[in-house]
C-alpha cells in the first residue's frame, strides 16, 4: 500500500480524534464534538481507542516511511490527546491530612536543616533582644538596627492599653496573614539560593529581637501592653518563620549535598522532602494569624493570653516531638508511649 | 545525551502506551509574555473584587463593613499573589490564563500532567527565580524605594538546563512545553503531468532507502519556496547519481527527476502507471533513446542545458518493470519547432506549453 492511500485512510480517524480533542479542550467532555456516538462514556471510550490508534500510527511511522511533515503532525496530535487523556492530579484533602499529621512532624524532627534554621533564628533573636535591652552596655544598638522612626512608632502604638472592636480584629487579622505568611513564603522561596534565605531569616530575627529588647527596657512606656500583645501568637509565628526557612534550606542544600544523585535530581528530591515542612509552616502561620487577629488585641485578661501561649507552645512541642519521634515499626507507636520508645536514631 | 539526539528544543517523551513523541520546549521569550499576562490578570481580579466589595459596602452602609472589605482585600491579595498559579495549573491542566493565551503548558519531566504538589512548589519558588531585586533608587537618588525583579536567576538557569527549566521547575521536576493548536496535515499534491510520466521510467524493483525517502519528502515540501534554478542546484546532488544509475539523458531537469521519484515513492500506485500518461505517452527520457525522434522529451530537459558530464557508453542493460521506453506504436512523432523545444523554466509554464502542443499535434 502506498503512503497516499494509507494517509487517506487514517486521516478520517485522525480528524475525528482532533474534533474530540477540540471538544475536550473547550469543555473537558467529549459531548458536542459533532458526532452522535461521542456522548458520555461512549465518547471517552472512542477517544481512547482513537488515541491508541494514533499512537500505533506514530510508532509505525518509520516503517511506513511517512513524510516528515506527517510525522510532525502525528507527534502533535498524540501530544495533544495525551494531555487530554492524562490530566492533572487534583489536591486530595485526605492525603494532605496524612502529610500534615504524619509525614511533616517526622521530617521536622529528623531534619538537620530545621535545627540549623531554628538555632539561627532563635539564637539571633535572643542575642538581639539582649543587645537591644541593655542600652547602657551597648548604647545605640537598637536605634541603628531598627531605626529611630520605627522605634518611636512602635512605642507610640502600644502606649494605650489594648482594646479593639470586632472590625478592628478582622482587618488586622487579614493584614497579618498577608504580611507574615508572605515573609515566611519568601524565606522558603529564597532557600533555594541559600544566602538570601539565611539573610532574610537573620534579618527578621535581629529586627524582631531588637524590638522585643527595646520594648523590654524599664523606661519604655508601652512595654507591658506590647508583651501582652505578642504573648499569645509569639510561639506560633516565630516557629512558623523558622520552619519556612528550614524548608527552603532543605532545597538549597540539595544543590550542594547531593548524596550521590545528579544535581538536578537532588534538588527535585529535596524539594519534595521540603513540601511537608512547608505545609506545617503554613498551618502554623494560619493559626498565628488568627490568634494575632482575634486573641492578641482583645481585652481578655493577661492570664488567658498566657494560658493560650503555653497551650500553643505545648501543642507545637507535642507535634514536633511526640508525632515526630522517629518510629520504624508502626505497631510500637500504638503500644508504647511515644517518649518511652527506644532511640531509633 | 545520546549522540543521535537532535540539537534543538524538542524533548522526547515516552507515554504509558510505550511510544515516544516529541514536545517542543518553551523558552523565555514565550514564557515572559505569559507571565506578564498573568500578572495583569492577577491585579485585575484583585482590583475588581475590592471595588465590588467597596460598592456593596457603600450600598449596604452598615458599620464595620469597611474593615471587612479591608481584610478581604488583604487576604485576597495574599492568596492571589501566592496561589494563583498553583490553583490554575492544577485545575486547568497545567495552564494559567497567560499560558493558555501564549499556547504553552506545564508538564512533568516524564511527560505526565503536573500534580498539585509540583504546581505549588514551582509557583512558590518563582520569587527566587525573579531575583535579584533591583532598587529603583540605585539609578536615581530621589526615586521611591521600589524594587523591581530582574529575573536573572531564572533566565540563567533556563539557558543552562537542557529542558529550559527555571529553578522552580528544577525543584518541582516540571517543564514548560509549547501546546500547538493551529496545525494541519501537510500532503503534497502533484499536479504536473510530466511527473507521473517520468516516474514510470524508474525500474519497478527500485526501492529507495529510508533516509532517501525522508530526504525526498523534505525536498517536496520545501521546493515550493525555492526558485527553479535553486531547485535544480539542490536536486542535482542526488539526481546525478540517479541519472548515471538509470541511464537517463544527461540534460534531464534534476528537480523534475527528484519530484518524480517523490511521486513514485509516496504517491504513485503500482497498478495505474500507464493509464494517466495522456499526451506524454510517447516519449523517453532514457539516454539510448536520445537520438530517436520524440515528441515531448525536450520538456524534461534543463532549459539552458548547462550539463557538462563526460559521455557515458551506451547502456546495454534492460530496464526492468516493463515500462515502454519508446513510442509503443513505433510511429515517429514529429519533432516540434526548434524554438519551442527550450521551454521556460517554470513548472506551470512548462506544463501548459506541453499540453497545448500536444493538442496541436492531434
Amino acid at each position: 500500500m502506498n503512503v497516499a492511500k494509507l494517509l487517506e485512510k487514517r486521516r478520517i480517524q485522525w480528524s475525528e480524534l482532533e474534533r474530540l480533542c477540540d471538544a475536550m479542550e473547550m469543555r473537558g467532555r467529549t459531548d458536542k464534538s459533532g458526532f452522535k456516538h461521542h456522548q458520555g462514556a461512549q465518547g471517552i471510550a472512542r477517544f481512547s481507542t482513537l488515541y491508541r490508534a494514533a499512537c500505533a500510527d506514530l510508532a509505525l511511522a518509520d516503517t511506513y516511511q511517512l513524510p516528515p511533515g506527517t510525522v510532525t503532525y502525528l507527534h502533535r496530535l498524540v501530544a495533544r490527546s495525551h494531555n487530554q487523556l492524562y490530566r492533572a492530579d487534583k489536591f486530595e484533602p485526605k492525603r494532605w491530612s496524612t502529610i500534615i499529621f504524619e509525614t511533616a512532624p517526622q521530617q521536622i524532627f529528623s531534619d538537620p536543616c530545621v535545627r540549623v534554621a531554628t538555632i539561627v533564628f532563635f539564637g539571633l533573636f535572643a542575642l538581639a533582644m539582649y543587645l537591644g535591652r541593655n542600652d547602657a552596655i551597648f548604647p545605640g544598638f537598637a536605634e541603628r538596627m531598627v531605626g529611630d522612626e520605627q522605634l518611636a512608632q512602635l512605642e507610640s502604638s502600644y502606649a494605650a492599653p489594648l482594646q479593639g472592636s470586632l472590625d478592628h480584629y478582622v482587618s488586622m487579622s487579614g493584614f497579618y496573614i498577608m504580611h507574615n505568611t508572605g515573609i515566611g513564603l519568601r524565606c522558603f522561596a529564597y532557600g533555594i539560593l541559600l544566602i538570601p534565605c539565611l539573610f532574610s531569616l537573620a534579618y527578621n530575627a535581629l529586627a524582631l529581637g531588637t524590638m522585643f529588647g527595646y520594648m523590654a527596657r524599664p523606661d519604655i512606656t508601652g512595654g507591658d501592653n506590647f508583651f501582652e500583645f505578642v504573648t499569645a501568637h509569639g510561639p506560633f509565628e516565630l516557629t512558623a518563620i523558622a520552619l519556612a526557612a528550614a524548608a527552603g534550606l532543605r532545597i538549597g542544600l540539595g544543590l550542594f549535598y547531593t548524596g550521590g544523585l545528579a544535581r538536578t535530581e537532588s534538588i527535585r528530591v529535596n524539594a519534595m522532602k521540603a513540601v511537608p515542612i512547608m505545609a506545617a509552616s503554613a498551618l502554623l502561620f494560619t493559626l498565628a494569624a488568627f490568634t494575632e487577629g482575634f486573641i492578641s488585641p482583645s481585652p481578655l485578661p493577661y492570664v488567658a493570653k498566657a494560658v493560650w501561649s503555653v497551650l500553643s507552645s505545648g501543642l507545637i512541642s507535642f507535634y514536633f516531638v511526640v508525632l515526630g519521634f522517629p518510629r520504624d515499626a508502626g505497631e510500637f507507636a500504638s503500644q508504647l508511649p511515644a517518649g518511652d520508645q527506644p532511640d531509633a536514631a | 545525551m545520546a549522540p543521535t539526539a537532535a540539537l534543538d528544543t524538542t524533548i522526547a517523551v515516552v507515554t504509558p502506551e510505550n511510544i515516544a513523541f516529541d514536545y517542543q520546549l518553551a523558552g523565555p521569550f514565550r514564557r515572559l509574555p505569559a507571565y506578564l499576562i498573568d500578572l495583569g490578570v492577577r491585579w485585575g481580579v484583585i482590583v475588581i473584587v475590592v471595588v465590588c466589595l467597596a460598592f456593596a459596602g457603600l450600598i449596604a452602609s452598615f458599620s464595620g463593613f469597611g474593615s471587612f472589605v479591608l481584610a478581604t482585600g488583604f487576604i485576597l491579595y495574599f492568596l492571589i499573589s501566592w496561589f494563583y498559579g498553583t490553583v490554575l495549573e492544577t485545575y486547568f491542566n497545567g495552564r494559567t490564563i497567560g499560558k493558555w493565551a501564549c499556547g504553552i503548558r506545564v508538564i512533568d519531566t516524564d511527560g505526565r500532567p503536573i500534580s498539585g504538589k509540583r504546581a505549588m512548589l514551582r509557583n512558590l519558588l518563582r520569587i527566587a527565580d525573579l531575583a535579584p531585586l533591583v532598587a529603583l533608587s540605585s539609578f536615581t537618588t530621589d526615586a521611591a524605594p521600589i524594587f523591581f525583579p530582574t529575573g536573572m536567576i531564572g533566565l540563567l538557569t533556563m539557558t543552562c538546563t537542557r529542558r529550559m527549566q527555571r529553578l522552580g521547575d528544577l525543584a518541582a521536576g516540571t517543564m514548560v512545553i509549547v501546546d500547538e493548536r493551529g496545525w494541519r496535515l501537510p500532503v503534497a499534491k502533484v499536479d504536473d503531468p510530466r511527473v507521473p510520466a517520468l516516474a514510470s521510467f524508474f525500474p519497478g524493483d527500485y526501492r529507495v532507502s529510508r533516509s532517501m525517502a525522508k530526504t525526498l519528502a523534505i525536498y517536496a515540501e520545501r521546493r515550493h519556496y525555492l526558485t527553479p534554478a535553486r531547485r535544480r542546484e539542490i536536486a542535482r546532488h542526488l539526481a546525478i547519481p540517479l541519472i548515471d544509475r538509470f541511464e537517463f539523458r544527461t540534460d534531464i531537469d534534476p528537480d523534475l527527476l527528484m519530484y518524480a521519484l517523490y511521486y513514485r515513492v509516496f504517491l504513485a500506485d503500482s497498478s495505474d502507471e500507464i493509464a494517466d500518461l495522456g499526451p506524454l505517452a510517447g516519449f523517453s527520457p532514457l539516454r539510448r533513446d536520445q537520438n530517436k525522434p520524440q515528441g515531448l522529451a525536450g520538456d524534461l530537459a534543463i532549459p539552458t542545458s548547462p550539463v557538462t558530464h563526460p559521455p557515458v557508453p551506451e547502456p546495454t542493460r534492460r530496464i526492468a518493470g516493463g515500462i515502454p521506453d519508446a513510442d509503443p506504436l513505433g510511429k515517429p512523432i514529429p519533432r516540434p519547432q526548434a524554438g519551442s523545444e527550450q521551454l521556460g523554466s517554470g513548472q506551470e509554464a512548462g506544463t501548459q506549453q506541453a499540453v497545448t502542443r500536444a493538442e496541436k499535434q492531434r
